[in-house]
């Protein structure tokens, strides 16, 4: 029998059961659709915040208080845990500037508060910073000034303000020259930086900045630093930059570290290039898990493909007798049903796509409104390319057995079958 | 191998369930068919005869004794062969038709030939044949319930000898018909014969049975007796019943 023959005979047998064919092949479209608006998602969103980061440059460096603990690699979980470690100052920002290879280097501490305006307030993240920072950041006030020299080293009680600050606490009204009141302590608004946009993570349109002395001796009441971010002058010296970096702070430290054993470091350097991959991964990590939440819904579409491939073996003892009689060998039977089996799962895999490739794209435009970033919508080839063979492996695996079943039935039982 | 018996069956026995259950479907079947020969096998239900027709089609195996088509034996063959004797070289013609549903006539009496290696072009002739010997050609895109019980037991024939078999096996072939229905099948099954096909006919009707050449009375599992036809009948001349 020829491959097209047993594609025709398939047809002709699910067409003849339009409604049970198709209800079955929904559970494959299920399956597969969930799976590919999960992967679309998961890669949409590691897109998004890839973008970010690297928007800020791929010369960054972060250095952050605290030693390298093999077992915890997150920036965020050692800015929440190890907040109190006080070995990083402003000194040392300053001494690393003067190294060469550094293009900037921008201080911060940072914190949350409630910022007051007349009748009106909300919660902000404050970050006190130096004029270096917006630099790196590559934003720019649309109104008013950004921060200056001057306002560090006065310790001014002077505040710049993200985009949506401003707009919720001043409307359309102009805030630059205007008084909010933080802890009680009047700032006077200088600048509003312009709209940047942000993920679900960190949104720098919700931030305040704020002199780095003045954040630290007002707000924090604190002499050290949480991170001091490095932008260096160019990629390739970023490597040699990093150890020059780790040796000038264990001497200003005092800590005798020959081997170099980032243990024993107060410190650790992080680049941008390691921050992107750890967050990623971790978001591949989270992407894969949702897509395995996704396959359950596939298997239990192969297994609806089972049983009815079960009903219809039943149904169908008669004719396959008769195939028997007029010269099928068991290897024609077997593979006529798993083709129809095939055929089930494809055609499902095939919907599945059409139907998560809709979704996702739906899902993409609602997320980027939302968080009001152009989301990148990924359909990739591999997770198409996935869900079509693992169909057709639903089908292969979930029909094996039914079409097993038939080949090995005797053809007069069969054929006496009514 | 003695090429004028196409069939060879010797001591042929069949036995179901085992103990004080053990029943003999047959018990000691033997007999030649030639080449060419137009043979009835005669018996009330029960006496065995299905089970010797699928013995003989290769559907079924013997529990002992031996049979030969063509020489061959079916437990030295494997499933491919067999299915292939099945295929090319018998022909089966069933009391309830066995028609695929849902499938017209054309395709119905092309499913031989699905299992064939033959072109596409040579599986249309040779359907379009087999349908033409049995006058069937004026029905090729209708389904099987859209026929006559008579005219679905011609499409039948026309597809037990589209792959132009050695033996064809008739097992009631006129029981679920109407009598001028059934003259007309055994018409050309008579007209087939005598273009030299063998036949292998299966029936509990006496006047059925004449029409053939030689006649084996089958009961209890045994052959109680054999005879050649003096008087054949010939469905072509009318009904006489």
């Amino acid at each position: 029998m020829e491959f097209i023959d047993f594609l025709k005979t398939s047809f002709n047998t699910l067409m003849a059961n339009k409604t049970r064919s198709f209800l079955t092949t929904l559970g494959i479209v299920i399956g597969i659709s969930s799976v590919i608006v999960m992967v679309s998602i998961g890669s949409g969103a590691q897109k998004l915040i890839v973008n970010r980061i690297s928007a800020m440059g791929s010369n960054t460096i972060f250095i952050e208080p605290g030693a390298f603990d093999p077992k915890k690699s997150s920036m965020t979980q050692t800015a929440i845990e190890e907040a109190e470690v006080k070995t990083l100052k402003y000194s040392d920002a300053l001494a690393i500037s003067k190294l060469p290879g550094v293009e900037m280097v921008a201080p911060w501490v940072m914190g949350v508060e409630t910022v007051v305006y007349q009748d009106k307030n909300k919660r902000v993240t404050f970050i006190g910073t130096t004029p270096e920072n917006q630099k790196i950041d590559g934003t720019s006030p649309i109104l008013g000034r950004g921060l200056e020299d001057g306002d560090v080293k006065s310790m001014d009680r002077v505040v710049l303000l993200g985009y949506k600050v401003s707009k919720d606490l001043f409307g359309d009204e102009n805030p630059i020259g205007k008084t909010l009141r933080i802890k009680n302590i009047n700032f006077k608004v200088i600048g509003v930086l312009e709209e940047k946009g942000g993920g679900a993570f960190m949104n720098p349109d919700d931030y305040i900045y704020l002199p780095l002395t003045t954040a630290q001796k007002l707000l924090l009441g604190i002499d050290y630093v949480r991170v001091i971010v490095v932008k260096a002058e160019s990629e390739q010296v970023i490597d040699s930059l990093v150890q020059e970096m780790r040796e000038i702070l264990r001497q200003r430290h005092h800590i005798f570290n020959p081997e170099n054993d980032l243990t024993k470091d107060d410190f650790k350097i992080t680049t941008q290039v390691e921050a992107t991959e750890m967050l990623s991964s971790v978001l591949s990590v989270l992407t894969l898990f949702l897509s395995s939440v996704a396959a359950i819904a596939l298997v239990v579409g192969g297994i609806g493909i089972m049983n009815i491939m079960f009903v219809s073996v039943t149904e169908r003892t008669k004719e396959i007798g008769l195939r028997k009689a007029v010269g099928a060998r068991k290897k024609d039977i077997l593979i006529q049903f798993l083709v129809e089996a095939v055929v089930l799962t494809f055609l499902g895999g095939i919907g599945g796509i059409i139907l998560g490739a809709g979704v996702s794209f739906l899902a993409g435009l609602i997320l980027g409104h939302l968080l009001n970033q152009p989301w990148v919508f990924v359909l990739s080839v591999k997770a198409i390319i996935i869900a079509v063979s693992i169909s057709v492996g639903t089908g292969l695996v979930f029909g094996i057995y039914p079409a097993y079943k038939a080949a090995n039935l005797s053809p007069i039982q069969a054929l006496r079958y009514e | 191998m003695n090429s004028n018996f196409i069939i060879e069956a010797q001591n042929l026995k069949k036995i179901y369930g085992q103990g004080e259950a053990k029943t003999f479907a047959l018990n000691g079947v033997s007999f030649k068919v030639k080449q060419g020969e137009f043979l009835s096998i005669m018996g009330p239900s029960g006496c065995g005869k299905s089970t010797l027709m699928h013995i003989i089609g290769f559907l079924d195996y013997p529990t002992s004794g031996t049979y030969k088509f063509e020489g061959k034996s079916p437990n030295e063959l494997t499933d491919s062969e067999i299915s292939e004797i099945r295929n090319k070289k018998i022909g089966f013609i069933f009391q309830f038709f066995n028609l695929l549903p849902r499938t017209t006539v054309l395709e119905n009496v092309k499913l031989p030939l699905v299992y064939t290696k033959l072109s596409n072009k040579e599986k249309q002739k040779r359907a379009l044949q087999a349908l033409e010997a049995v006058g069937m050609s004026h029905r090729l895109k209708f389904y099987p319930n859209q026929l006559s019980g008579g005219e679905q037991q011609r499409v039948a024939i026309a597809r037990a000898i589209v792959n132009q078999p050695k033996v064809i096996l008739a097992d009631e072939p006129t029981g679920n018909l109407d009598s001028k229905s059934g003259q007309k099948v055994m018409e050309i099954l008579q007209k087939l014969n005598e273009q030299g096909q063998t036949i292998i006919l299966v029936t509990h009707e006496k006047y059925t049975s004449e029409m053939a050449e030689r006649i084996i009375y089958l009961k209890d599992g045994r052959i109680i007796g054999e005879e050649r036809v003096h008087q054949r009948k010939f469905a072509k001349d009318g009904l006489v019943k």
